[in-house]
């Protein structure tokens, strides 16, 4: 127990001084810290950017070389769906907390779209000479404020079917990105700006998808392995 | 201005108010403290007068507890005030008055403040006091405030204000948020800058308190306005924490909510009364810092509540939402990616980790030992969500002026 205290009414001005300085140095040491791991993060996308992107071209050279190897070589070399919807998640995450970089982050989310795309392009070559029926849904939305609820309901949906169908593709692209590859896709389509939209085996559907829509719509779907499935047989 | 900048500014100001308390209190332990004086032959006379009404189940304790004090018997009073109870509490109260030290009155209910100002015109003694009859005091309390009234600017003294034996979750996290106002009353003490005297055994100089006219109302919180009253007219209050106190706390939400919305309420009504003092450096740390905090601090605590509830209202939105597109809960793996290591987490972080600090700061003035009480994760993580309840309804009624009762 402390002795008792009597002070004086004064006010010391060091005081408040080293008290700012102590909370200023707390600040600029958060900030730090933040950026860090911030940076820490960029670099892993980054990375993960780099395997990927390496994988395609293993994939494409393979595919180049089809005539001396057999399809089943490549068909289980292919980039996991998981693998890409992994990557995208982690480069919404980055671009949703409002990171300083975002320089980078756009970036490094160009380079995710051609990444989509090139594997995009590659699953349809690779299905039609090796027989393959892979199912792809390609989803265009907008982070402008222009598409808050329903781009949100719509990512859910297909997050939804991806967890239902692992095997699913489902490739999201920003419609508003400055990509001349992805730019193309959209006019090859033939699409409007009218977020969200889905491209379902050439074409179009405007407008937030339901699960039961989507499966209605892809009746593809039926023939991928579920997850329930899936986790079953892994259990054996 | 956004959200986010609203956020670090308010940061910045909450982190700011923790440093510089915690930079005063280390600059303040360099420096002598009051020396102790010990002549059985100087020690003042005192009383302490136990206002009570319908406190039949634990006035016996408190006149105990006052009968055990370490101080001579000539020189300390003991004035019993049954303000108007409808429970056998005068009747509890008679039973000690074979000492001689024990007077026992009762008079019509008027509040804690007609019940001091009743004992005050009964006594002849240099210094009086209250003791709610919640509590109970050390042997020592008296004595080891003897030494801070030396200095004749000195006009209160408090003590050190400790829980008794807590029982139930909320009474374990006041426990740490005692412990917190340990800390701060002998820091504020030190920046010459109290402006609370609590209700259980503060003490002051009965020359001062005739002079400036006795207790009054204010608002349900007469102590508060007497600190204020104090530092208003140039005098010192003073912190003993040596003079430990054990007071009895809410058990239940509905009474700390109601005794939080009394306090809260008082000490807004009685700023307006004293708002002079806000920012005029005539006032020293009191009206450049600490006043100035005390107000913003309920607008940030208020905010960062509604901003709380706000954002989890939206999760728990995004939740239904997706349970209805998907048809089950998500159940997203542990990734270290998706860790929030925003600059706003850090601070947060910071903040928290400092009011650890304050509270073993409090624990080790008051006790001599650093380590938290028990309930301070509790007080920590949970109390934050408690608090902006009363501050709210506080608000409100301090804007419509509702007043506000003591039971």
């Amino acid at each position: 127990m402390m002795d008792p205290v009597i002070g004086k009414r004064h006010a010391r001005w060091s005081s408040y001084l080293i008290a700012f300085l102590i909370t200023g140095l707390i600040f600029a040491t958060a900030f730090y810290a933040s950026n860090y791991f911030d940076n820490q993060r960029i670099a892993d996308v980054r990375n993960a950017e780099d395997d990927v992107s390496t994988d395609i071209l293993s994939i494409e050279t393979q595919f180049d070389l089809l005539s001396e190897h057999s399809c089943n070589d490549i068909s289980e070399n292919t980039i996991l769906p998981s693998e890409m919807t992994s990557l995208g998640n982690e480069l919404s995450y980055l671009e949703s907390e409002g990171s300083s970089n975002q320089g980078e982050i756009t970036r490094l989310k160009s380079l995710y779209s051609i990444l989509e795309i090139k594997d995009y392009l590659l699953m349809q070559q690779l299905a039609a000479k090796c027989n393959l029926k892979p199912v792809f849904i390609l989803y265009f939305y907008s982070n402008k404020g222009d598409c808050t609820t329903a781009c949100e309901e719509q990512g859910d949906a297909l997050t939804a079917l991806s967890q239902t169908y692992p095997d699913l593709r489902v490739y999201s692209f920003d419609y508003n990105l400055d990509v001349g590859a992805l730019q193309t896709l959209i006019s090859i389509d033939n699409m409007r700006y009218d977020p969200p939209a889905l491209v379902i085996n050439g074409k179009v559907y405007y407008g937030y998808q339901s699960v039961a829509d989507i499966e209605k719509i892809l009746p593809q779907l039926k023939t991928l392995e579920t997850s329930t499935s899936t986790a079953t047989s892994g259990k054996k | 201005m956004t959200d986010a900048t609203i956020m670090y500014v308010f940061l910045f100001v909450s982190l700011y108010f923790e440093v510089f308390m915690l930079v005063s209190f280390l600059e303040r332990r360099g420096q002598k403290t009051v020396e102790s004086i010990m002549n059985l032959e100087k020690l003042p006379h005192f009383a302490v007068v136990v206002p009570a009404y319908n406190e039949e189940n634990s006035i016996g304790a408190t006149i105990e507890s006052l009968l055990q004090l370490n101080y001579p018997k000539d020189k300390l009073d003991i004035i019993v005030v049954d303000d108007g109870s409808r429970d056998e509490t005068y009747k509890v109260a008679m039973r000690y008055t074979d000492d001689p030290r024990v007077q026992v009155y009762k008079k019509e209910n008027g509040g804690k403040y007609t019940a001091m100002n009743f004992a005050l015109a009964r006594t002849n003694a240099e210094f009086i006091g209250c003791l709610d009859a919640d509590s109970t005091v050390a042997p020592d309390a008296l004595r080891n405030m003897v030494p801070a009234f030396q200095d004749p600017k000195v006009a209160a003294v408090t003590p050190g204000v400790l829980i008794k034996k807590p029982e139930t979750l909320l009474q374990y996290m006041q426990e740490a948020e005692y412990r917190l106002s340990v800390f701060n009353r002998f820091t504020q003490a030190a920046l010459g800058a109290a402006f609370i005297t609590p209700g259980a055994f503060s003490m002051f100089r009965v020359s001062f308190v005739r002079a400036t006219g006795g207790w009054r109302h204010a608002h349900s919180t007469e102590d508060l306005e007497m600190a204020l009253r104090i530092q208003d007219s140039d005098y010192i209050i003073g912190n003993a924490p040596g003079a430990v106190v054990y007071t009895g706390t809410p058990r239940t939400f509905a009474k700390l909510f109601h005794q939080r919305v009394r306090w809260t309420y008082g000490f807004l009504r009685n700023a307006l009364d004293y708002k002079h003092m806000f920012g005029n450096p005539r006032y020293g740390n009191l009206g450049l810092v600490i006043l100035p905090t005390a107000v913003v601090s309920i607008g940030i605590a208020l905010y960062f509540f509604i901003r709380i509830v706000y954002y989890t209202l939206i999760d728990i939105g995004h939740i239904i939402m997706r349970y209805e597109i998907a048809g089950f809960f998500f159940h997203p793996a542990f990734n270290p990616f998706y860790i929030n290591t925003s600059a706003m987490w850090f601070l947060i972080y910071a903040s928290v980790t400092i009011v650890i600090a304050l509270v073993c700061t409090g624990s080790f003035i008051g006790t001599g030992r650093a380590m938290p009480p028990r309930g301070t994760p509790l007080f920590v993580i949970f109390y934050c969500f408690l608090v902006p309840t009363w501050l709210g309804t506080a608000v409100i009624r301090a804007v419509f002026k509702t007043g506000v009762r003591w039971r």
